[in-house]
């Protein structure tokens, strides 16, 4: 943990020199999500196992990979920076399972299966349905609405992804050591949020001094209790 | 030793009846004491296959019920496994607080018209949709509406999320519920139930797999059940103190119950009925025994039977063989053994040489008799001495007479003596009357005509001779009435005391008297010959015509049957 702040430090130090050439002041945040929950529950007492096939065959992702954190409101100004992201379909399975990406940005769908797949979603965000689609084609959708995007597979009823439209680009989706950096956070006081789908969110208070980095840990949902 | 069956005293019962008393009662009393151990023992054995009929029941409702609620859970997993359910409710569950009042609307509505669509093939009385906090989403089915949208759904037993089935109370009604998770990755977003009412229909079905009657009661209160009213009532009342298995009286019926299953505080109870199970038992039991008790009677009769006819037959024969001797006094009675017991063949030898040493002092008194009566008769005779030996002459003519005449040798016998004794009255003649050598006045001749009542007289002192006093009384009767002492007429005259008279004037004839010589047989036949029809009688006069040269010599000599010969 300590070799990882010095690590960090050093990282600071470069994003600092980066950011002083530009014209606003900024600073970042960094920290460490722990997550306490357990979040892949399933029943004990259920005698029937999921009808997903071959779905084990990849190691999931760690369910760190799931926690998007950002900031509540920044108050961004000026032209978001759209992307253009992949989430594949794979193994049955959503990859990555949570997506979060700016207001405006691009998802493919490319479905990597020997077999089809259908991707649509009924949120409020974004209402749509791609169709179903065999291997190796992959359709596109625009997201021009910030909030949570759920997304299933109408023939694969246990596959889901969740993708986070945010209108800021303020935010971060931890590594699976569970740190995170965001940077190019004007300097201010924010509320930062941890988010998981389906444990939660916990938020805290940050102040962002220009050239500095702040340091926010986060436990999701909650601090154990030692 | 005659038969007693007309006496008027009570008389004790036949054997017959009595070895068919013994037996009957006999067999009466082993099949009382049957029938108690049958009713006894039923009735415990019926209490015992009841229970272990519910023991098995259970067993089977266990084994049966088990396997139902895991196929109800693979239809509900199936069922869960609707794409657009699980997308609806996801993104419901997501968005609940921050989408528009429309948009929730419509995913609510998404959800109750996917819901109607799987309730429709599922036979359940509810199909219910929760959320991750067990709180009602949606719910579909023939009692659907007893599951109102918000409302949790409280588990009985245990906490929801633990269980898979269970009972819940919904809209005033009892549902046993099969749920499962809905999940999205192994994340569950919801749960299924599918519900099925706890009612009378619920409990006739269990009743037939579980082939007894059944009552479910919940927290101390009958929900349903296959018994008659006041049954089930009395069962819930007693219900709070319920052990798990065991018998209670019921409305006065005894029953035996067994829970099949506990699931919080409710519990399905499978009862039988003992009285009734008994009842059926017991008939068969009875209706066997009836069976065997009318055979064992049968055999009781027919052994009775067998075994009384077996006493009381030679018994029979005995007493009518004695009976029989009975009626001819005198005769030597000698019985045969019957070969049917020991006993009664013990008997009858005794009785046998009972009669035979009884005969033969009857024989040696009779002969004594007999001989003191012919030296009575041969001492009369010895009086006059014209008339020595006459007795024994009449008697032995009257004895060929009555031979020719074919009378049984019992009359024959009777004759014999009853001659022998004819003029027994005479000693009662004086001798100068019965010795007189002249004519007889008639006052002696009188005298004279007394001696057959006299005779009488004295041979009635006898007992034995009673048959022997008519040829004494009568010896001198005629068939023309003209005769003494009655002056009986023709066939009033006994047959025994016409031959003695006509013996008695053959002999008299052919004898010498003081006032006139014997005369030849010849002459005094043609005599007896002229007063046949008048003075005899004229078939015994037949008779002696036919009868005498058998008795008499050539001289006309009569032969007396000792050998004594005597002069005519």
């Amino acid at each position: 943990m300590l070799r990882g702040r010095v690590l960090f430090g050093a990282c600071l130090l470069l994003s600092a020199l980066a950011a002083g050439a530009q014209p606003q002041e900024t600073g970042s945040i960094a920290g460490h999500i722990r997550l306490t929950a357990r979040v892949r529950a399933p029943l004990p007492a259920n005698p029937y196992p999921s009808r997903a096939i071959g779905r084990h065959e990849a190691p999931a992702a760690p369910e760190i990979r799931n926690v998007v954190v950002y900031l509540r409101d920044p108050g961004f100004k000026g032209a978001l920076p759209a992307s253009h992201v992949e989430l594949h379909q794979e193994n049955e399975t959503f990859v990555p399972h949570v997506l979060a990406i700016t207001k405006g940005s691009t998802v493919d769908f490319p479905n990597d299966d020997p077999f089809f797949h259908n991707v649509f979603s009924l949120s409020s965000a974004a209402t749509f349905n791609l169709g179903r689609y065999p291997r190796g084609k992959s359709k596109a959708q625009t997201f021009n609405k910030a909030g949570l995007v759920k997304v299933f597979c109408d023939i694969h009823s246990h596959m889901s992804a969740s993708i986070l439209v945010l209108d800021h680009p303020y935010f971060a989706i931890p590594g699976t050591d569970g740190n995170y950096e965001i940077r190019n956070v004007p300097a201010g006081q924010y509320t930062i949020i941890g988010w998981h789908e389906r444990v939660g969110e916990r938020a805290a208070s940050v102040r962002v001094d220009a050239g500095r980095q702040a340091a926010v840990d986060l436990t999701v949902p909650v601090e154990d209790v030692p | 030793m005659t038969a007693s069956t007309s006496s008027p005293a009570p008389q004790p019962p036949r054997l017959l009846v009595r070895t068919l008393g013994v037996i009957l009662a006999t067999v009466a009393l082993l099949l009382i004491a049957v029938f108690v151990f049958v009713f006894v023992s039923v009735r415990d054995q019926v209490r015992q296959s009841v229970a272990a009929g519910l023991e098995s029941g259970q067993r089977i409702y266990a084994a049966v019920e088990n396997r139902r609620q895991r196929e109800l859970q693979s239809q509900a997993a199936t069922l869960a496994e609707n794409p657009t359910l699980k997308a609806t409710i996801d993104t419901y569950a997501a968005e609940a607080r921050t989408a528009s009042q429309a948009r929730i609307q419509e995913w609510l509505a998404t959800i109750d018209n996917e819901l109607e669509k799987v309730a429709a093939r599922v036979d359940s009385d509810a199909l219910i949709l929760a959320d991750t906090h067990q709180t009602t989403l949606a719910a579909a089915g023939r009692l659907g509406d007893r599951w109102p949208r918000g409302r949790p759904i409280a588990m009985a037993a245990g906490k929801p999320s633990d269980t898979i089935d269970g009972v819940v109370r919904a809209g005033g009604m009892l549902f046993r519920v099969v749920s499962v998770p809905l999940q999205l990755a192994d994340v569950p977003i919801g749960t299924l139930y599918l519900a099925e009412n706890l009612d009378d229909r619920y409990a006739k079905e269990l009743a037939s797999l579980a082939n007894a009657e059944i009552a479910i009661v919940s927290d101390g209160l009958l929900v349903a059940s296959t018994l008659p009213q006041a049954t089930a009532r009395e069962f819930e009342a007693a219900a709070a103190s319920r052990q798990p298995d065991g018998t209670a009286v019921l409305d006065g019926q005894a029953y035996a119950f067994r829970r099949l299953v506990q699931l919080g505080s409710t519990s399905f109870y499978a009862l039988g009925s003992i009285d009734e199970s008994s009842r059926a038992a017991t008939r068969t039991a009875i209706r066997n025994l009836a069976l065997i008790a009318a055979g064992a009677a049968a055999l009781a009769l027919i052994a009775s039977f067998w075994l009384a006819r077996m006493l009381s037959e030679p018994v029979g024969r005995l007493s009518a063989s004695l009976a029989a001797a009975g009626r001819t006094p005198g005769a030597r009675v000698q019985l045969a053994r019957t070969g049917s017991s020991r006993e009664v063949d013990t008997l009858t030898d005794t009785f046998n040489a009972l009669m035979a040493s009884v005969a033969k002092a009857e024989e040696e008194t009779q002969a004594a008799y007999t001989g003191s009566i012919r030296a009575l008769a041969t001492a009369l005779d010895a009086r006059d001495p014209y008339t020595a030996g006459h007795s024994e002459r009449v008697s032995v003519l009257s004895v060929a007479i009555a031979r020719e005449l074919k009378l049984p040798d019992d009359d024959i016998e009777v004759i014999r003596l009853g001659a022998l004794l004819h003029d027994i009255g005479k000693i009662g003649v004086p001798d100068e009357v019965l010795l007189k050598a002249g004519a007889l006045t008639e006052a002696e001749f009188n005298i004279i005509k007394q001696h057959p009542v006299a005779g009488a007289r004295i041979l009635r002192s006898v007992p034995f001779l009673l048959p022997h006093i008519p040829i004494v009384e009568l010896h001198h009767e005629r068939p023309d009435g003209r005769g003494y002492p009655h002056g009986l007429r023709g066939d009033e005259i006994p047959m025994h005391a016409r031959i003695v008279h006509v013996a008695d004037a053959y002999d008299a004839i052919t004898s010498k008297r003081a006032y006139r010589n014997a005369r030849p047989s010849g002459d005094a036949l043609r005599e007896i010959w002229r007063f046949a029809g008048t003075e005899f009688h004229a078939e015994v006069v037949g008779a002696l015509a036919t009868a005498l040269p058998g008795v008499t010599s050539d001289t006309g000599e009569l032969v007396v049957d000792h050998g004594e010969q005597v002069h005519a």
